[in-house]
Protein backbone atom coordinates (compact mmCIF):
# COMPACT_ATOMS: atom_id res chain seq x y z
CA UNK A 1 0.00 0.00 0.00
CA UNK A 2 2.87 2.40 0.78
CA UNK A 3 4.20 1.80 -2.76
CA UNK A 4 0.90 3.01 -4.22
CA UNK A 5 1.04 6.09 -2.01
CA UNK A 6 4.59 6.86 -3.13
CA UNK A 7 3.56 6.54 -6.79
CA UNK A 8 0.51 8.78 -6.20
CA UNK A 9 2.59 11.51 -4.53
CA UNK A 10 5.34 11.42 -7.19
CA UNK A 11 2.73 11.52 -9.95
CA UNK A 12 0.97 14.51 -8.35
CA UNK A 13 4.25 16.41 -7.95
CA UNK A 14 5.42 15.57 -11.47
CA UNK A 15 2.14 16.70 -13.05
CA UNK A 16 2.18 19.91 -10.99
CA UNK A 17 5.81 20.63 -11.99
CA UNK A 18 5.05 20.05 -15.68
CA UNK A 19 1.97 22.28 -15.57
CA UNK A 20 4.01 25.04 -13.92
CA UNK A 21 6.70 24.46 -16.56
CA UNK A 22 8.23 27.96 -16.42
CA UNK A 23 9.41 27.42 -12.84
CA UNK A 24 10.76 24.01 -13.83
CA UNK A 25 12.91 25.47 -16.64
CA UNK A 26 14.12 28.41 -14.51
CA UNK A 27 15.29 26.16 -11.68
CA UNK A 28 17.28 24.05 -14.20
CA UNK A 29 18.93 27.22 -15.53
CA UNK A 30 19.75 28.30 -11.95
CA UNK A 31 21.65 25.03 -11.42
CA UNK A 32 23.75 25.58 -14.53
CA UNK A 33 24.56 29.12 -13.34
CA UNK A 34 25.58 27.81 -9.91
CA UNK A 35 27.85 25.23 -11.49
CA UNK A 36 29.54 27.91 -13.57
CA UNK A 37 29.97 30.09 -10.45
CA UNK A 38 31.79 27.28 -8.63
CA UNK A 39 34.04 26.66 -11.63
CA UNK A 40 35.13 30.29 -11.92
CA UNK A 41 35.43 30.65 -8.13
CA UNK A 42 37.79 27.66 -8.07
CA UNK A 43 39.77 29.15 -10.98
CA UNK A 44 40.04 32.49 -9.17
CA UNK A 45 41.28 30.77 -5.99
CA UNK A 46 43.88 28.91 -8.03
CA UNK A 47 45.13 25.28 -8.22
CA UNK A 48 47.45 25.63 -5.22
CA UNK A 49 44.50 25.58 -2.79
CA UNK A 50 43.70 21.88 -2.25
CA UNK A 51 41.47 21.49 0.85
CA UNK A 52 41.68 17.96 2.31
CA UNK A 53 43.97 17.05 -0.59
CA UNK A 54 41.49 17.54 -3.44
CA UNK A 55 40.97 20.22 -6.12
CA UNK A 56 38.88 23.09 -4.76
CA UNK A 57 36.29 22.74 -7.54
CA UNK A 58 35.63 19.13 -6.51
CA UNK A 59 35.58 20.12 -2.83
CA UNK A 60 32.94 22.75 -3.62
CA UNK A 61 30.88 20.48 -5.87
CA UNK A 62 30.64 17.66 -3.37
CA UNK A 63 30.14 19.97 -0.39
CA UNK A 64 27.57 22.24 -1.95
CA UNK A 65 25.85 19.54 -4.00
CA UNK A 66 25.39 17.15 -1.10
CA UNK A 67 24.56 19.90 1.41
CA UNK A 68 21.94 21.36 -0.96
CA UNK A 69 20.50 17.90 -1.47
CA UNK A 70 20.16 17.34 2.28
CA UNK A 71 18.93 20.83 3.10
CA UNK A 72 16.35 20.96 0.30
CA UNK A 73 15.07 17.56 1.46
CA UNK A 74 14.81 18.87 5.01
CA UNK A 75 13.15 22.06 3.84
CA UNK A 76 10.60 20.13 1.81
CA UNK A 77 8.99 18.75 5.00
CA UNK A 78 8.38 22.29 6.11
CA UNK A 79 7.24 23.32 2.63
CA UNK A 80 4.74 20.47 2.51
CA UNK A 81 3.11 21.74 5.70
CA UNK A 82 3.25 25.41 4.69
CA UNK A 83 1.71 24.78 1.27
CA UNK A 84 -0.99 22.57 2.75
CA UNK A 85 -1.84 25.28 5.27
CA UNK A 86 -1.99 27.94 2.55
CA UNK A 87 -4.00 25.87 0.06
CA UNK A 88 -6.35 24.55 2.74
CA UNK A 89 -5.46 20.90 2.12
CA UNK A 90 -3.84 20.24 5.51
CA UNK A 91 -7.03 19.49 7.43
CA UNK A 92 -8.24 17.23 4.63
CA UNK A 93 -4.92 15.39 4.40
CA UNK A 94 -4.93 14.83 8.14
CA UNK A 95 -8.38 13.24 8.01
CA UNK A 96 -7.20 10.56 5.56
CA UNK A 97 -6.25 7.03 6.55
CA UNK A 98 -2.52 7.86 6.17
CA UNK A 99 -0.72 8.81 9.42
CA UNK A 100 0.53 12.41 9.63
CA UNK A 101 4.26 11.53 9.84
CA UNK A 102 3.95 9.28 6.77
CA UNK A 103 2.06 12.01 4.88
CA UNK A 104 4.69 14.66 5.47
CA UNK A 105 7.48 12.23 4.62
CA UNK A 106 5.78 11.32 1.35
CA UNK A 107 5.51 15.04 0.60
CA UNK A 108 9.31 15.33 0.82
CA UNK A 109 10.02 12.54 -1.67
CA UNK A 110 10.00 14.67 -4.81
CA UNK A 111 12.30 17.26 -3.26
CA UNK A 112 14.78 14.53 -2.34
CA UNK A 113 14.52 13.20 -5.90
CA UNK A 114 15.12 16.64 -7.38
CA UNK A 115 18.05 17.23 -5.01
CA UNK A 116 19.53 13.87 -5.93
CA UNK A 117 19.32 14.73 -9.62
CA UNK A 118 21.12 18.01 -8.96
CA UNK A 119 23.82 16.21 -6.96
CA UNK A 120 24.31 13.68 -9.76
CA UNK A 121 24.68 16.55 -12.26
CA UNK A 122 27.31 18.14 -10.00
CA UNK A 123 29.23 14.89 -9.61
CA UNK A 124 28.90 14.32 -13.35
CA UNK A 125 30.54 17.71 -13.92
CA UNK A 126 33.28 16.74 -11.46
CA UNK A 127 33.92 13.44 -13.29
CA UNK A 128 33.91 15.23 -16.65
CA UNK A 129 36.51 17.76 -15.53
CA UNK A 130 38.54 15.72 -13.00
CA UNK A 131 38.05 12.09 -13.99
CA UNK A 132 41.50 10.93 -12.82
CA UNK A 133 40.88 12.28 -9.31
CA UNK A 134 37.68 10.28 -8.65
CA UNK A 135 38.00 6.73 -7.28
CA UNK A 136 34.61 6.03 -5.83
CA UNK A 137 34.11 3.80 -2.78
CA UNK A 138 30.59 2.69 -3.66
CA UNK A 139 29.77 1.07 -0.29
CA UNK A 140 30.96 4.14 1.59
CA UNK A 141 28.92 6.39 -0.70
CA UNK A 142 25.75 4.37 -0.24
CA UNK A 143 26.12 4.18 3.55
CA UNK A 144 26.91 7.89 3.85
CA UNK A 145 23.97 8.63 1.58
CA UNK A 146 21.51 6.41 3.48
CA UNK A 147 22.35 7.59 6.99
CA UNK A 148 22.51 11.22 5.86
CA UNK A 149 19.02 10.95 4.39
CA UNK A 150 17.76 9.53 7.69
CA UNK A 151 19.22 12.48 9.61
CA UNK A 152 17.77 14.95 7.07
CA UNK A 153 14.41 13.17 7.35
CA UNK A 154 14.47 13.55 11.16
CA UNK A 155 15.46 17.23 11.05
CA UNK A 156 12.70 17.75 8.47
CA UNK A 157 10.15 16.28 10.87
CA UNK A 158 11.36 18.67 13.60
CA UNK A 159 10.98 21.62 11.20
CA UNK A 160 7.49 20.48 10.13
CA UNK A 161 6.50 20.10 13.80
CA UNK A 162 7.72 23.62 14.53
CA UNK A 163 5.75 24.95 11.57
CA UNK A 164 2.58 23.35 12.93
CA UNK A 165 3.13 24.52 16.49
CA UNK A 166 4.54 28.04 16.10
CA UNK A 167 3.95 28.75 12.37
CA UNK A 168 7.51 30.07 11.99
CA UNK A 169 9.31 26.87 11.08
CA UNK A 170 10.94 28.51 8.05
CA UNK A 171 12.66 31.12 10.24
CA UNK A 172 14.06 28.44 12.53
CA UNK A 173 15.17 26.31 9.59
CA UNK A 174 16.78 29.31 7.87
CA UNK A 175 18.75 30.00 11.06
CA UNK A 176 19.80 26.37 11.45
CA UNK A 177 20.54 26.05 7.72
CA UNK A 178 22.75 29.13 7.70
CA UNK A 179 24.58 27.92 10.80
CA UNK A 180 25.11 24.49 9.29
CA UNK A 181 26.22 26.05 5.98
CA UNK A 182 28.92 27.93 7.88
CA UNK A 183 30.01 25.13 10.19
CA UNK A 184 29.63 21.85 8.31
CA UNK A 185 32.48 22.37 5.83
CA UNK A 186 30.41 23.16 2.75
CA UNK A 187 32.68 25.71 1.09
CA UNK A 188 35.86 25.46 3.18
CA UNK A 189 37.33 22.84 5.54
CA UNK A 190 36.03 22.73 9.11
CA UNK A 191 39.67 22.99 10.25
CA UNK A 192 39.67 26.64 9.11
CA UNK A 193 37.11 27.52 11.82
CA UNK A 194 38.01 28.58 15.40
CA UNK A 195 38.43 25.66 17.80
CA UNK A 196 35.16 26.35 19.69
CA UNK A 197 33.13 26.40 16.46
CA UNK A 198 34.80 23.20 15.31
CA UNK A 199 33.46 21.48 18.43
CA UNK A 200 29.93 22.69 17.65
CA UNK A 201 30.30 21.53 14.04
CA UNK A 202 31.08 18.04 15.30
CA UNK A 203 27.49 17.83 16.62
CA UNK A 204 25.94 18.73 13.26
CA UNK A 205 25.10 15.57 11.29
CA UNK A 206 25.70 17.29 7.95
CA UNK A 207 29.38 17.85 8.86
CA UNK A 208 29.83 14.09 8.94
CA UNK A 209 27.66 13.63 5.84
CA UNK A 210 29.95 15.88 3.79
CA UNK A 211 33.11 14.37 5.23
CA UNK A 212 31.93 10.81 4.56
CA UNK A 213 30.79 11.64 1.03
CA UNK A 214 34.06 13.41 0.13
CA UNK A 215 36.12 10.54 1.51
CA UNK A 216 33.99 7.98 -0.33
CA UNK A 217 34.07 9.79 -3.65
CA UNK A 218 37.83 10.28 -3.52
CA UNK A 219 38.74 6.81 -2.23
CA UNK A 220 39.72 8.04 1.18
CA UNK A 221 41.03 5.90 4.01
CA UNK A 222 38.54 3.09 4.73
CA UNK A 223 38.86 3.52 8.52
CA UNK A 224 38.14 7.26 8.18
CA UNK A 225 35.03 6.55 6.06
CA UNK A 226 33.85 3.93 8.57
CA UNK A 227 34.29 6.37 11.46
CA UNK A 228 32.17 9.06 9.77
CA UNK A 229 29.50 6.51 8.80
CA UNK A 230 29.34 5.23 12.38
CA UNK A 231 28.77 8.75 13.71
CA UNK A 232 26.04 9.27 11.09
CA UNK A 233 24.40 5.99 12.15
CA UNK A 234 24.34 7.12 15.79
CA UNK A 235 22.75 10.45 14.78
CA UNK A 236 20.10 8.60 12.74
CA UNK A 237 19.40 6.18 15.57
CA UNK A 238 18.54 9.01 17.98
CA UNK A 239 17.14 11.65 15.64
CA UNK A 240 14.62 9.56 13.67
CA UNK A 241 12.47 8.34 16.59
CA UNK A 242 12.81 11.75 18.27
CA UNK A 243 11.64 13.49 15.07
CA UNK A 244 8.64 11.18 14.65
CA UNK A 245 7.62 11.62 18.30
CA UNK A 246 8.07 15.41 18.17
CA UNK A 247 6.09 15.82 14.94
CA UNK A 248 3.26 13.53 16.05
CA UNK A 249 2.95 15.35 19.37
CA UNK A 250 2.86 18.76 17.63
CA UNK A 251 0.06 17.54 15.33
CA UNK A 252 -1.85 16.21 18.31
CA UNK A 253 -1.39 19.50 20.17
CA UNK A 254 -2.67 21.41 17.11
CA UNK A 255 -5.74 19.15 16.95
CA UNK A 256 -6.28 19.91 20.63
CA UNK A 257 -5.86 23.67 20.19
CA UNK A 258 -7.74 23.88 16.90
CA UNK A 259 -4.76 25.48 15.15
CA UNK A 260 -4.04 22.89 12.44
CA UNK A 261 -4.85 25.21 9.57
CA UNK A 262 -3.35 28.38 11.11
CA UNK A 263 -0.29 29.85 9.39
CA UNK B 1 -28.02 8.73 -9.50
CA UNK B 2 -26.03 5.55 -9.04
CA UNK B 3 -27.27 2.56 -7.10
CA UNK B 4 -25.25 1.90 -3.97
CA UNK B 5 -24.37 -1.37 -2.34
CA UNK B 6 -25.08 -1.74 1.37
CA UNK B 7 -22.15 -1.10 3.68
CA UNK B 8 -21.31 -3.89 6.08
CA UNK B 9 -21.30 -2.38 9.54
CA UNK B 10 -21.46 -5.54 11.63
CA UNK B 11 -23.91 -5.68 14.53
CA UNK B 12 -26.21 -2.67 15.08
CA UNK B 13 -24.41 0.03 17.01
CA UNK B 14 -24.28 3.74 17.57
CA UNK B 15 -22.17 5.38 14.90
CA UNK B 16 -21.27 8.44 16.92
CA UNK B 17 -21.51 9.13 20.62
CA UNK B 18 -20.75 12.47 22.32
CA UNK B 19 -20.47 12.32 26.10
CA UNK B 20 -20.34 15.72 27.85
CA UNK B 21 -18.02 17.13 25.19
CA UNK B 22 -16.40 20.53 25.67
CA UNK B 23 -14.33 22.30 23.07
CA UNK B 24 -12.44 25.45 23.96
CA UNK B 25 -10.34 27.50 21.52
CA UNK B 26 -7.58 29.38 23.26
CA UNK B 27 -5.60 32.36 22.05
CA UNK B 28 -2.35 31.31 20.40
CA UNK B 29 1.00 32.22 21.95
CA UNK B 30 3.47 30.79 24.39
CA UNK B 31 2.74 30.76 28.10
CA UNK B 32 3.05 34.36 29.36
CA UNK B 33 2.41 35.77 25.86
CA UNK B 34 -1.06 34.19 25.80
CA UNK B 35 -3.83 36.68 26.57
CA UNK B 36 -5.76 35.77 29.67
CA UNK B 37 -9.44 35.18 29.08
CA UNK B 38 -8.96 35.13 25.30
CA UNK B 39 -10.77 31.86 24.73
CA UNK B 40 -13.94 30.70 23.02
CA UNK B 41 -16.06 27.96 24.51
CA UNK B 42 -17.28 26.47 21.23
CA UNK B 43 -19.05 23.40 22.66
CA UNK B 44 -20.43 23.30 26.19
CA UNK B 45 -20.92 19.77 27.47
CA UNK B 46 -22.73 18.27 24.51
CA UNK B 47 -24.10 14.73 24.77
CA UNK B 48 -25.54 13.17 21.64
CA UNK B 49 -25.96 9.76 20.04
CA UNK B 50 -26.20 9.11 16.31
CA UNK B 51 -27.44 5.73 15.12
CA UNK B 52 -25.97 3.79 12.20
CA UNK B 53 -27.62 4.69 8.90
CA UNK B 54 -29.22 7.81 10.32
CA UNK B 55 -29.18 11.26 8.69
CA UNK B 56 -28.64 13.77 11.46
CA UNK B 57 -28.81 17.48 10.77
CA UNK B 58 -26.95 20.02 12.87
CA UNK B 59 -28.99 23.18 12.75
CA UNK B 60 -27.94 26.60 13.97
CA UNK B 61 -26.54 29.99 13.01
CA UNK B 62 -22.85 30.77 12.52
CA UNK B 63 -20.87 30.20 15.70
CA UNK B 64 -23.36 27.74 17.18
CA UNK B 65 -20.86 24.84 17.06
CA UNK B 66 -21.98 22.86 13.98
CA UNK B 67 -18.60 22.75 12.20
CA UNK B 68 -16.80 22.17 15.50
CA UNK B 69 -19.00 19.13 16.09
CA UNK B 70 -18.12 17.71 12.66
CA UNK B 71 -14.42 18.45 13.15
CA UNK B 72 -14.44 16.61 16.47
CA UNK B 73 -15.86 13.52 14.77
CA UNK B 74 -13.28 13.71 11.96
CA UNK B 75 -10.42 14.17 14.52
CA UNK B 76 -9.38 17.51 12.98
CA UNK B 77 -10.10 18.66 16.53
CA UNK B 78 -9.85 16.79 19.81
CA UNK B 79 -12.12 17.55 22.78
CA UNK B 80 -10.85 19.42 25.86
CA UNK B 81 -13.19 17.39 28.05
CA UNK B 82 -15.63 14.54 27.48
CA UNK B 83 -15.47 11.66 25.04
CA UNK B 84 -16.24 11.33 21.33
CA UNK B 85 -16.74 7.74 20.19
CA UNK B 86 -16.89 6.92 16.48
CA UNK B 87 -17.91 3.34 15.62
CA UNK B 88 -16.94 2.53 19.20
CA UNK B 89 -13.43 4.04 18.94
CA UNK B 90 -12.34 6.98 21.08
CA UNK B 91 -11.11 9.84 18.87
CA UNK B 92 -8.46 10.76 21.47
CA UNK B 93 -6.89 7.32 21.64
CA UNK B 94 -7.69 5.68 18.31
CA UNK B 95 -7.65 8.57 15.84
CA UNK B 96 -6.22 6.49 13.01
CA UNK B 97 -9.02 3.90 13.31
CA UNK B 98 -11.60 6.68 13.34
CA UNK B 99 -10.15 8.34 10.25
CA UNK B 100 -10.52 5.10 8.28
CA UNK B 101 -14.27 5.18 8.89
CA UNK B 102 -15.08 8.85 8.39
CA UNK B 103 -15.33 10.87 5.17
CA UNK B 104 -15.44 14.64 5.63
CA UNK B 105 -16.52 17.21 3.03
CA UNK B 106 -15.32 20.55 4.37
CA UNK B 107 -17.06 23.82 3.64
CA UNK B 108 -13.73 25.17 2.27
CA UNK B 109 -13.40 25.34 -1.51
CA UNK B 110 -9.62 25.61 -1.52
CA UNK B 111 -8.72 22.15 -0.38
CA UNK B 112 -7.69 20.65 -3.75
CA UNK B 113 -4.59 20.74 -5.93
CA UNK B 114 -5.62 23.37 -8.49
CA UNK B 115 -3.43 22.28 -11.43
CA UNK B 116 -4.52 18.66 -11.23
CA UNK B 117 -7.69 17.49 -12.94
CA UNK B 118 -10.74 16.30 -11.01
CA UNK B 119 -9.79 12.67 -11.66
CA UNK B 120 -6.11 13.20 -10.76
CA UNK B 121 -7.11 14.82 -7.47
CA UNK B 122 -9.44 11.95 -6.63
CA UNK B 123 -6.79 9.37 -7.59
CA UNK B 124 -4.33 11.05 -5.23
CA UNK B 125 -6.75 11.08 -2.31
CA UNK B 126 -7.88 7.51 -3.06
CA UNK B 127 -4.27 6.34 -2.68
CA UNK B 128 -4.00 8.10 0.69
CA UNK B 129 -7.25 6.44 1.73
CA UNK B 130 -5.81 2.97 1.06
CA UNK B 131 -8.01 2.29 -1.98
CA UNK B 132 -6.22 -0.50 -3.85
CA UNK B 133 -4.89 0.15 -7.36
CA UNK B 134 -7.29 -2.37 -8.87
CA UNK B 135 -10.32 -0.64 -7.34
CA UNK B 136 -9.32 2.99 -7.96
CA UNK B 137 -10.78 3.36 -11.42
CA UNK B 138 -14.17 1.86 -10.55
CA UNK B 139 -14.31 3.76 -7.28
CA UNK B 140 -13.65 7.09 -8.98
CA UNK B 141 -16.25 6.40 -11.66
CA UNK B 142 -18.70 5.63 -8.87
CA UNK B 143 -18.07 8.80 -6.86
CA UNK B 144 -18.06 10.96 -10.00
CA UNK B 145 -21.43 9.59 -11.01
CA UNK B 146 -22.73 10.04 -7.44
CA UNK B 147 -22.08 13.77 -7.67
CA UNK B 148 -22.63 14.09 -11.45
CA UNK B 149 -19.12 15.25 -12.29
CA UNK B 150 -18.27 12.63 -14.95
CA UNK B 151 -18.34 15.22 -17.70
CA UNK B 152 -15.67 17.39 -16.09
CA UNK B 153 -13.38 14.65 -14.79
CA UNK B 154 -10.58 15.73 -17.17
CA UNK B 155 -10.84 19.39 -16.28
CA UNK B 156 -8.24 21.11 -14.06
CA UNK B 157 -9.75 21.94 -10.68
CA UNK B 158 -8.77 25.59 -10.99
CA UNK B 159 -11.37 25.90 -13.76
CA UNK B 160 -14.33 24.53 -11.76
CA UNK B 161 -17.28 26.57 -10.50
CA UNK B 162 -18.09 26.88 -6.78
CA UNK B 163 -20.87 24.33 -7.04
CA UNK B 164 -18.54 21.84 -8.74
CA UNK B 165 -15.95 22.35 -5.99
CA UNK B 166 -18.63 21.59 -3.45
CA UNK B 167 -19.61 18.37 -5.22
CA UNK B 168 -15.97 17.40 -5.62
CA UNK B 169 -15.51 17.71 -1.87
CA UNK B 170 -18.36 15.25 -1.41
CA UNK B 171 -16.83 12.91 -4.01
CA UNK B 172 -13.56 12.96 -2.08
CA UNK B 173 -15.37 12.19 1.17
CA UNK B 174 -17.00 9.16 -0.47
CA UNK B 175 -13.93 7.76 -2.20
CA UNK B 176 -12.98 5.55 0.76
CA UNK B 177 -16.56 4.20 1.13
CA UNK B 178 -16.77 5.47 4.71
CA UNK B 179 -19.24 4.26 7.32
CA UNK B 180 -19.87 7.88 8.33
CA UNK B 181 -20.04 10.91 6.04
CA UNK B 182 -19.74 14.44 7.41
CA UNK B 183 -21.06 17.26 5.23
CA UNK B 184 -20.49 20.88 6.19
CA UNK B 185 -23.21 22.98 4.51
CA UNK B 186 -23.20 20.71 1.45
CA UNK B 187 -25.74 22.68 -0.60
CA UNK B 188 -24.33 26.14 0.14
CA UNK B 189 -23.12 26.83 -3.40
CA UNK B 190 -25.53 24.60 -5.30
CA UNK B 191 -28.49 25.61 -7.43
CA UNK B 192 -31.91 24.11 -6.69
CA UNK B 193 -31.58 21.20 -9.13
CA UNK B 194 -28.10 20.24 -7.89
CA UNK B 195 -29.23 20.55 -4.26
CA UNK B 196 -32.20 18.29 -4.97
CA UNK B 197 -29.87 15.74 -6.57
CA UNK B 198 -27.56 15.89 -3.56
CA UNK B 199 -30.47 15.33 -1.18
CA UNK B 200 -31.37 12.18 -3.10
CA UNK B 201 -27.76 11.02 -2.88
CA UNK B 202 -27.76 11.56 0.89
CA UNK B 203 -30.97 9.55 1.28
CA UNK B 204 -29.49 6.87 -0.96
CA UNK B 205 -26.34 6.72 1.21
CA UNK B 206 -28.43 6.47 4.34
CA UNK B 207 -30.44 3.65 2.76
CA UNK B 208 -27.25 1.60 2.40
CA UNK B 209 -26.36 1.94 6.08
CA UNK B 210 -24.02 4.91 5.84
CA UNK B 211 -24.49 7.44 8.63
CA UNK B 212 -24.67 11.05 7.46
CA UNK B 213 -24.19 14.14 9.61
CA UNK B 214 -24.72 17.46 7.95
CA UNK B 215 -24.39 20.98 9.21
CA UNK B 216 -27.00 23.25 7.72
CA UNK B 217 -28.76 26.60 7.99
CA UNK B 218 -31.54 25.40 5.77
CA UNK B 219 -34.83 24.36 7.42
CA UNK B 220 -36.16 23.00 4.14
CA UNK B 221 -33.10 20.77 3.81
CA UNK B 222 -33.54 19.61 7.39
CA UNK B 223 -37.17 18.63 6.91
CA UNK B 224 -36.53 17.04 3.51
CA UNK B 225 -33.71 14.63 4.35
CA UNK B 226 -32.89 14.47 8.07
CA UNK B 227 -34.17 11.72 10.35
CA UNK B 228 -33.42 14.00 13.29
CA UNK B 229 -32.04 17.49 13.76
CA UNK B 230 -29.85 18.61 16.64
CA UNK B 231 -30.52 22.29 17.33
CA UNK B 232 -27.49 24.16 18.58
CA UNK B 233 -27.24 27.56 20.21
CA UNK B 234 -23.89 29.11 21.16
CA UNK B 235 -22.27 25.74 21.73
CA UNK B 236 -25.19 24.21 23.61
CA UNK B 237 -27.50 21.48 22.39
CA UNK B 238 -31.02 22.85 22.79
CA UNK B 239 -33.11 20.00 21.40
CA UNK B 240 -33.08 16.97 19.13
CA UNK B 241 -36.24 16.70 17.04
CA UNK B 242 -37.65 14.63 14.19
CA UNK B 243 -38.10 17.26 11.48
CA UNK B 244 -40.51 15.18 9.43
CA UNK B 245 -43.07 15.85 12.18
CA UNK B 246 -42.88 19.52 11.16
CA UNK B 247 -43.36 21.62 8.07
CA UNK B 248 -40.24 23.66 7.31
CA UNK B 249 -41.94 26.84 8.51
CA UNK B 250 -43.01 25.17 11.76
CA UNK B 251 -39.50 23.90 12.32
CA UNK B 252 -38.12 27.37 11.86
CA UNK B 253 -40.60 28.83 14.33
CA UNK B 254 -39.80 26.05 16.77
CA UNK B 255 -36.07 26.76 16.41
CA UNK B 256 -36.48 30.48 16.99
CA UNK B 257 -38.71 29.86 19.97
CA UNK B 258 -36.04 27.55 21.35
CA UNK B 259 -33.11 29.86 20.77
CA UNK B 260 -34.97 33.17 21.29
CA UNK B 261 -32.39 35.96 21.46
CA UNK B 262 -29.41 33.78 20.55
CA UNK B 263 -30.16 33.59 16.81
CA UNK B 264 -29.12 36.80 15.10
CA UNK B 265 -31.73 38.80 13.21
CA UNK B 266 -29.89 38.26 9.93
CA UNK B 267 -30.19 34.51 10.44
CA UNK B 268 -33.93 34.78 11.16
CA UNK B 269 -34.61 36.85 8.05
CA UNK B 270 -32.13 35.29 5.66
CA UNK B 271 -32.67 31.59 6.13
CA UNK B 272 -35.12 30.02 3.71
CA UNK B 273 -37.90 27.90 5.15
Amino acid sequence: MIGEKIIAVLKKDAITAIRYRNGFVLSALAQVAQLATFYYLARAVGPQFRPEGMPYFLFLLIGTGFYTFLLSGTHSFLKTIQESQQTGTLEVLLTTATPAAVLVSLGALSAFGEGLLQFVVYIGAGIFLFAPALHVNVAGCLLAFGFSILSAFAIGLFAAGLQISMHKGSTVLWLLGSGAWLMSGTMFPVAALPRGVQIISYFIPFTHSLAAMRLSLLAGNFAAIAQEVEILAVFALFLVPAGVIFFSSMVRQARQNGTLSFY
Amino acid sequence: MTALEPVSLGPPMNSVVFESVHKIFRQRGFFFLRQRGAETHALKGISLTVRAGEVLGLLGPNGSGKSTTLKLISTVLLPNAGVVLVQGSDTQRHGQVVRRNVGFALASERSFFPRLTVRENLEFFAALENVGRRDVSDRIEWVLSCVSLNDVSGKQVVKLSSGMYQRMGIARALVKRPAIVLLDEPTRSLDAAAADELWRLILNLSGTGITVLLATHNFQEATAICDRVAMLKQGELMAVEKPRDFAAEELREFYFEMTRDAAPEKFRLGVPA
